[in-house]
């Protein structure tokens, strides 16, 4: 089947990404010493927590000593500490794809849990859920404007749109959500400075919604500044570019209404360019979200990125770096696959 | 007759100027004749097939004239109305470049049903045995329906565009140079198979290239172009034969023959700006036989023995 | 191919954009220059984060010209030296400065302090008085009492001091003050307010103020000051240099202050060249890497095309953010670190570009001549096919560079930007940590962001007026 063998071989180089990156990322890791560092950490806070079990029963402190050294010797060993770095590189892999990678240092889950590992799975919906809504109403923005703005190039609105997207260019997304802040929160106090729902947060599940929809509402406008600046460019180009194409004109002549053109001929054979754009594009727009996060305090991963730089957490670092990835990486196979779908040219 | 185009005026605005891409027309077909018009690049019989089927560029200027088609006038038409009762039902049309004819992320066979579903509203099953039908006549496998325009190669895809031309059963059909981008092999298949369906079917057609060796292959009656001008018309033999236009004549001339002992002739200069054309005969700067009268004033049109026509003043003594 | 300059230039020159882009650059390169000439290298590490420095001046207000708009005048900070004291030999020895000044502002200011420089001193070390005489004729006695150290054990007279640094009192700070502040209304306005009160609002209100009906010093006593130094010496050489008296200002500058009361308008000063030099290196590195990496990779083919292809692929697909802090948390934050990661995540993406365009142009006619007469890849590579690609990568590395700029400032934001040189996105990044946003210090907030929109805004301006150069599709119809 033709679909399938592109997408095999595309899902399989992106697979090849993420291995590539955490084996780069894990040999990093042990060339500056850090996973050093960190399992050295690992293994202390498991004495000091058997140390504190064992003086319960344990009370000659020689003994207990003599125990708890014994203890970590057998932690060293099993961490491969005693070994060289470029030894313990596969252990390491597998400990970055499992999350295990021991507490963070100040961050919390809701429930109170510092694992990494628990950390992450609580956050990560929530960076999602900002993604996706801020991409999808880019999209539809690009969609609608670029198309509408296509129709009459050279107009006024089509000027209009082209600078902004230049602009939207120069902009940093974060700044951007500053100034929001400093309008909207600070100086007009309509909008929500940060977070994602008040404090406490409403229980009744319709407020609850309200709440967050209203929190939500200045960074995913920022984002989405940022992000349909481009988009309404390029899709204005593309269709700009497919009318022109001599089966636009021969749609025409075989007396088709103008929607169908439209539709069928224009905006179905730009699709895949426009999806090619995007996917170059994806990249930044995954910074503009970490970066949202930060500037509104959205309690997704972006901001746990941020607080793991204040706090010099190795291990969230790591932890998050590695997901980033892996979101991009998937986030990257849906779009090629949406692309093989959309263009049949480049089934082989 | 089944078509009457008489005064044809279309011009287009650029930043140079207006430019009179069609500057007073005057051609008939009969029903199951082809008619050939020959010219160089730029001398507007693209834009004269495009006023026929009033797909006008955004720049048009001016636009006016008549163009009877089957008894009726279509000038008046309602742009709406054109599209839904004119396009593609009464004339359709194969375009320059077949290779970029196509949709090329739709399979050919749903685009070739397309003008059944939409202007006779049938259902996508029932037209899918149609467009079969077309294919076999046009020389394609079943299996093409199925397939997207870049399986196909040229001359199949030039197949499929006729096919798609010939799918209402238009009573005129328009081919723009339906063969200048395919191999010589190919070529030759497609004139055939033109011939063939112009035999069987009784097609009227009206065929558009610079090619005049292969529009004397198929053409009945023979119309030449220059400058926005229909400058001779006449039966393919009267225009190959006997042409009477100095331009016809050079242009005969400058095709080489393969058996033929002396050098092919050339015109000198190059074709007319049609924002400023020349005063009097837009040929005079270039023509051989240029006299005073022709730098002055426009040639009238000529009416010759046989019905050939002529738009020159070495004839103007049979002015009509 | 032909490739002629002078109608590139005219057909660059043709639109308001490039015109637009080429005066931002030039304003651009001529601050930096003026920068790098006037300031020095280390200032990062020396001036600008050593809080010392700003001691003096005034924290988080805004700057001068604010003032036009409002009707209250705010007071403008004012620094006052003296270096001529008289010298008074009747009784005890002592030395003596005085300092008038006006003040006649609607707000009080919003910190004082007093700072000695150079005292000699041979015998014991003197003792400082310092009176303030306000308009109203009250005069705030002993507002200062300062005993100068004594020098150590081991040392040897004369003992001079604070030729380098200062010895700088702070008024609302300062106990001695409080109690000075607290005996002089008492005794002045018959009020009782303990010293810790005093210390708690701020002993400038009370030293600058006058009472209303209700015993609130709320309004400005506006006038003539008069501050009487009197250093009470016991050696006859016993010599001080100057005093140096401050009244804190609420405006400052041209660009106002930040928390730590570092003049912003030099802050962002500095910034220009440094985002000059990280945008324009990052792209001017990253784009010869991946130009030449492309054409290798395109003419060469075989494994070398092969490698380099699986290489930037990789490259290409990773998140470049997420990465870009990793590394520099890892390697270190400084301005090579983030360079060299910029540069090493960059090139892929033009190497795939130019790889295909070397592809489309190795198939032309005069490659195949060239190889015929004999000359080999490298000349073939640099004289033939880099003149193809060249108008092209140029153009990218103009773009490229607003890129690296807001690479920087966005890693800068996020606490990963090299502390020794300030650039704008580490101003913004103080003043973001420091809740500069919620306390409303706009003049903090606004200016860096603009900065960096403006710097980038100059080379999309020069690359969109590039793009009918390169492209001859676009170009204006004559």
């Amino acid at each position: 089947m033709k679909l399938g063998r592109s997408l095999l071989m595309k899902g399989l180089s992106l697979l090849f990404v993420v291995i590539v990156t955490l084996f780069l990322m894990n040999l990093i890791l042990g060339a500056t010493g850090f996973s050093d560092r960190m399992l050295t950490a690992l293994v202390n806070d498991q004495v000091r927590i058997q140390r504190q079990t064992l003086s319960q029963t344990i009370q000659d402190p020689v003994e207990l000593q003599r125990i708890v050294d014994q203890l970590e010797e057998t932690l060293i060993q099993a961490y491969g500490l005693d070994k060289p770095w470029p030894m313990r590189l596969p252990q390491m892999i597998w400990r970055v794809m499992s999350f295990d990678l021991g507490h963070a240092k100040t961050a919390q889950t809701f429930r109170g849990s510092t694992l990494i590992k628990d950390l992450i799975m609580e956050r990560l919906p929530k960076t999602v859920l900002l993604i996706t809504t801020s991409v999808a109403i880019s999209a539809i923005l690009g969609l609608t404007i670029g198309t509408k703005i296509a129709t009459k190039p050279g107009s006024r609105l089509d000027r209009f749109f082209s600078n902004y997207s230049a602009f939207s260019y120069a902009i940093p997304t974060w700044w951007t959500g500053i100034v929001f802040i400093l309008i909207f929160a600070q100086t007009l106090r309509i909008l929500p400075a940060n977070g994602m729902y008040s404090t406490p947060p409403p229980t009744v599940p319709v407020a609850r919604f309200l709440d967050l929809l209203w929190h939500a509402i200045l960074p995913i406008s920022t984002l989405v500044l940022a992000l349909s600046g481009s988009w309404i460019y390029l899709t204005r180009t593309m269709v700009l570019n497919t009318a022109q194409q001599d089966f636009v004109n021969v749609a025409r002549a075989k007396g088709l209404p103008e929607n169908l053109v439209m539709r069928r001929y224009i905006i179905r054979v730009a699709a895949p360019p426009i999806l090619t754009n995007v996917i170059l594009g994806l990249a930044s727009s995954l910074a503009g979200a970490i970066l949202t996060e930060t500037v509104f305090g959205w309690p997704g991963m972006g901001l746990l990125y941020w607080n793991a730089i204040v706090t010099v957490d190795e291990g969230l670092i790591i932890a998050l770096t590695f997901i980033y990835t892996v979101i991009y990486v998937v986030a990257r196979m849906i779009l090629e696959i949406l692309y093989v779908i959309l263009d049949p040219r480049v089934r082989y | 007759m089944l078509l009457q185009i008489s005064d044809l005026y279309m011009s287009y605005l650029t930043i140079r100027g207006e430019v009179r891409a069609v500057d007073g027309i005057n051609l008939s077909l009969e029903s199951g004749e082809a008619l050939g018009i020959v010219g160089e690049s730029g001398c507007g019989k693209t834009s004269l097939s495009l006023g026929i089927t009033r797909l006008l560029p955004e720049n048009v200027s001016t636009y006016k004239g008549s163009i009877v088609l089957q008894g009726q006038e279509l000038m008046g038409i309602p742009r709406d109305r054109f599209r839904r009762e004119v396009n593609w039902k009464k004339i359709s049309m194969v375009f320059q470049g077949a290779m970029n004819s196509l949709n090329p992320v739709v399979k050919v066979g749903p685009q070739v049903a397309e003008p059944l579903i939409i202007h006779m509203g049938m259902k996508k099953e029932k037209a899918r045995p149609r467009v079969i039908e077309i294919f076999e006549t046009v020389g394609l496998p079943e299996e093409t329906y199925d397939r997207y325009p870049h399986e196909l190669s040229g001359g199949m895809k030039q197949r499929v565009v006729i096919a798609m031309a010939l799918i209402l059963n238009p009573p005129l059909i328009i081919l723009d140079e339906p063969t200048s981008a395919l191999d010589v092999s190919i070529q030759a298949q497609t004139m055939n198979l033109l011939k063939r369906l112009k035999k069987e079917e009784h097609m009227s057609m009206i065929f558009i290239t610079h090619d005049i060796a292969l529009s004397s292959d198929i053409s009945d009656k023979m119309a030449v172009m220059y400058g926005g001008h229909v400058v001779e018309v006449g039966t393919a033999e009267q225009v190959i034969l006997a042409p009477k236009h100095p331009y016809t004549q050079k242009l005969l001339a400058s095709t080489p023959m393969l058996r033929s002992y002396s050098e092919p002739d050339f015109i000198p200069g190059a074709p007319p700006d049609l924002v400023n054309p020349p005063q009097g005969c837009n040929f005079h700067p270039r023509c051989h036989m240029a006299m005073d009268v022709c730098r002055r004033e426009d040639p009238p049109t000529c009416l010759l023995e046989g019905g050939q026509r002529v738009e020159c003043w070495l004839y103007g003594d049979k002015n009509e | 191919m032909g490739f002629n300059a002078r109608d590139a230039v005219s057909e660059f020159w043709a639109s308001h954009i490039s015109k637009l882009g080429v005066a931002l650059l030039v304003g651009l390169f001529a601050i930096s220059i003026y920068v790098f000439a006037s300031y020095p290298l280390d200032f990062g590490t020396r001036y600008w984060n050593s809080p010392q420095h700003w001691a003096d001046y005034p924290k988080a207000v805004p700057p001068a010209w604010t003032q036009t708009f409002t009707s209250q005048k705010k007071p403008i900070h004012t620094t006052l030296v003296s270096e001529n004291p008289t010298i008074r030999t009747t009784g005890i020895r002592s030395i003596e400065f005085d300092i008038n000044f006006d003040f006649r502002y609607d707000d009080f200011p919003q910190f004082t302090s007093f700072s000695i420089s150079e005292l000699t001193h041979w015998d014991d070390p003197p003792i400082v008085y310092v009176s303030l005489v306000r308009p109203d004729g009250r005069e705030v006695e002993n507002l200062l009492e300062i005993a100068i150290p004594f020098p150590s054990a081991d040392a040897e007279p004369p003992f001079t001091k604070y030729v380098n640094v200062p010895f700088r009192t702070y008024l609302p700070g300062s106990p001695v003050v409080h109690h000075a502040v607290s005996s002089f209304l008492r005794k002045e306005f018959d009020m009782a307010l303990t010293p810790s009160e005093i210390g708690r609002t701020g002993p400038e209100q009370f030293i600058f103020g006058a009472p209303d009906d209700d015993g609130e010093f709320t309004t400005v006593l506006k006038g003539s000051y008069t501050l009487k130094v009197r250093f009470e010496t016991f050696h006859q050489d016993d010599t001080v240099d100057s005093i140096k008296f401050v009244v804190g200002g609420k405006v400052f500058g041209i660009m106002g202050t930040d928390i730590l009361g570092r003049d912003l308008a030099v802050g962002l000063l500095f910034g220009f060249p440094v985002a000059l030099f990280i945008g324009l290196l990052t792209s001017t590195l990253t784009t010869v890497v991946g130009s030449v990496l492309g054409i290798m990779s395109g003419y060469m083919g075989g494994k070398t095309d092969n490698l380099i292809q699986r290489v930037s692929d990789v490259m290409n697909n990773l998140p470049q953010l997420p990465i870009l802090i990793f590394l520099v948390f890892l390697l270190g934050q400084n301005i090579w670190n983030i360079i060299l990661v910029l540069v090493i995540f960059g090139w892929s993406g033009l190497t795939i570009l130019v790889r295909s365009m070397v592809l489309q142009a190795k198939e032309e006619q005069f490659i195949e001549a060239s190889v015929a007469v004999g000359a080999n890849s490298r000349w073939i590579m640099a004289r033939h096919i880099f003149p193809q690609v060249a108008p092209f990568v140029f153009t990218q590395m103009i773009f490229y560079t607003p890129s690296a700029i807001l690479a920087e400032a966005a890693l800068s934001f996020l606490g990963l930007g090299d502390p020794s040189l300030p650039t704008w996105g580490q101003i913004l990044e103080r003043g973001f940590q420091t809740g500069a946003i919620f306390l409303g210090y706009w003049w903090w907030i606004i200016p860096p962001g603009l900065l960096i929109v403006v710097t980038a805004l100059c080379f999309v301006f020069i690359a969109q007026g590039l793009e009918p150069v390169v492209n001859p599709r676009l170009r204006r119809m004559r």
